[in-house]
């Protein structure tokens, strides 16, 4: 039997006795994100002008974006945050936001079939965009 | 004598992944053992015909959770030969501090399972502590904990600046002294000693004859290692591979206690060497599809891991295959586990540190 002071484990586990916890209280106290960490994509309505590069290049096929009628859309739960649609982005219309939304859970369909992670963004029409553009330069 | 077939796994208190071995018992004592693999199958590689080739680099790093910096890495790296395409300096070198740290979390990681494995759970607990400071280095460097997303062919996608980098190493050399002394516990504990001392021998001649690779075999002595060809810029970094001559599970516990160290000294040689600056070129991107056939080698914290990919002109590869070091090893883990004790199984079997969802993709 091994003398148990001579183990090389006992003092450092002395000292976990007295010493504090290596972790946090978790959900009392949150570790913020990382600059620069991978979370969620943003997009913005206002730039983008719906050329479908991210939708092509996007591995997983998470993006859809309808050029006639000015739709873009995500699906979040698809989106593996790879980055690859924010760097072929010309316009800089999306972003990588840093925290990560909530999980969601399939049985979270909404009352209209909503489903869950689906964001939707419509764009102005066209037609309806350049008027106000051109009603804006007249004043 | 009436033999007794008890089946190991594929849920078992040891077993982070699911792994089936048979074992044909005589008393207490493994004569044969047969291992089943399957089920976590995801047919990876089919993906190939459906994936373009540059997304199915996102998909090689998802093989597994736990190299998968390496697996896009050497995806990459593949595609590079075939279509010709060079890699800037400081992103081979960025690739290299990657690889170097994603073992140093691969092997904490081990250690901590190996630990838990033969029941010393505060171990285990001080293993994993280090390991998330690692993850941490990972997150604000690539953006990710697991899956790192910063490869593509021909170069890598961020930079970390020098301030950075230099930050990095003091760190990981605190870390190192830190896990000096708990390496004092895996080499001196008189209770580890007696449970992996002499436990699974696998001799040099044996470890050559089953084709063992990465740390099972440098733990019996046979001096192998992907990384001393030179490729991908380890010619330009100075290191022994680390060796040990028993063969039994403590050798293998210790050759990766060493292994911890010296990647830590591979990464401050990497930024001691890597040409310093801001704004240098980190990618050449290729141009048109590729053709031509290839294969990469590549050290992992498991051992060698084996990439043959064949492109033939079009979007679509037409066959990825890697070849995972836990495949390599499960002829040595069942050299072993013949004549051993029942008892010694969890051990020997934890030992070639096994990663399923690598060997079965």
């Amino acid at each position: 039997m091994a003398n148990p002071l001579r183990l090389p484990m006992v003092p450092r586990a002395l000292r976990n006795l007295v010493s504090r916890p290596a972790t946090r209280r978790y959900p009392y106290e949150i570790r913020p994100r990382f600059e620069g960490a991978r979370g969620t994509i943003e997009f913005d309505v206002e730039t983008c002008n719906y050329c479908m590069l991210c939708m092509r290049r996007c591995p997983a096929a998470a993006i859809t974006v309808v050029r006639e009628d000015r739709i873009w859309s995500i699906e979040h739960l698809t989106c593996i945050g790879c980055n690859v649609c924010v760097e072929v982005c010309n316009k800089n219309s999306l972003s990588m936001a840093k925290e990560s939304k909530p999980v969601h859970t399939h049985a979270e369909v909404g009352p209209q079939g909503q489903r869950p992670g689906h964001e939707e963004w419509h764009g102005p029409d066209p037609a309806i965009a350049a008027a106000a553009k051109a009603a804006a330069a007249a004043t | 004598m009436k033999r007794t077939i008890i089946p190991f796994g594929p849920q078992h208190p040891v077993l982070p992944e699911p792994l089936v071995l048979d074992l044909i018992l005589e008393d207490e004592r493994v004569v044969d053992a047969v291992p089943t693999i399957g089920y976590i199958h995801r047919g990876l590689e089919m993906m190939v015909e459906r994936v373009e080739y540059t997304e199915m680099g996102f998909v090689a790093e998802r093989i597994c959770g736990i190299c998968s910096f390496m697996h896009g890495m050497g995806y990459c790296v593949s595609l590079e030969a075939i279509m010709n395409v060079e890699v800037p300096e400081r992103a081979r070198w960025l690739r290299i501090i990657w690889a170097e740290i994603s073992r140093v979390q691969s092997h904490l990681l081990w250690l901590g399972l190996g630990a838990d494995a033969f029941g010393f759970e505060n171990l285990f607990m001080h293993c994993w502590r280090m390991r998330e400071e690692i993850l941490d280095i990972f997150e604000k460097t690539t953006g990710g904990r697991i899956i790192h997303s910063v490869n593509r062919i021909g170069g890598v996608k961020r930079d970390v600046s020098d301030a950075e980098l230099a930050a990095i190493v003091v760190k990981l050399e605190e870390l190192g002294k830190a896990f000096e002394k708990t390496a004092n516990v895996f080499g001196k504990d008189p209770s580890i000693r007696h449970r992996l001392s002499g436990v699974g021998v696998l001799s040099a001649d044996d470890a050559r004859a089953v084709d063992a690779v990465g740390p099972m075999a440098r733990a019996s002595g046979v001096v192998m290692d992907t990384r001393l060809s030179g490729t991908y810029g380890y010619d330009q970094v100075d290191f022994e591979p680390v060796t040990e001559t028993a063969g039994d599970c403590l050798a293998r516990v210790v050759v990766r206690m060493r292994e911890v160290q010296q990647s830590i000294g591979l990464v401050r040689q990497a930024v001691e060497k890597m040409p310093k600056g801001e704004g240098m070129p980190l990618e050449n991107k290729p141009r048109g599809n590729p053709v031509g056939e290839t294969y990469t080698r590549l050290e992992q914290p498991r051992g060698e891991v084996l990439y043959y990919v064949k492109a033939n002109g079009t979007k679509n590869l037409e066959r990825f295959r890697a070849r995972t070091p836990t495949f390599a090893n499960i002829p040595a883990m069942i050299k072993l586990v013949r004549g051993c004790d029942l008892a010694d199984v969890p051990n020997i079997i934890l030992t070639i540190d096994p990663c399923i969802s690598c060997t079965e993709r």
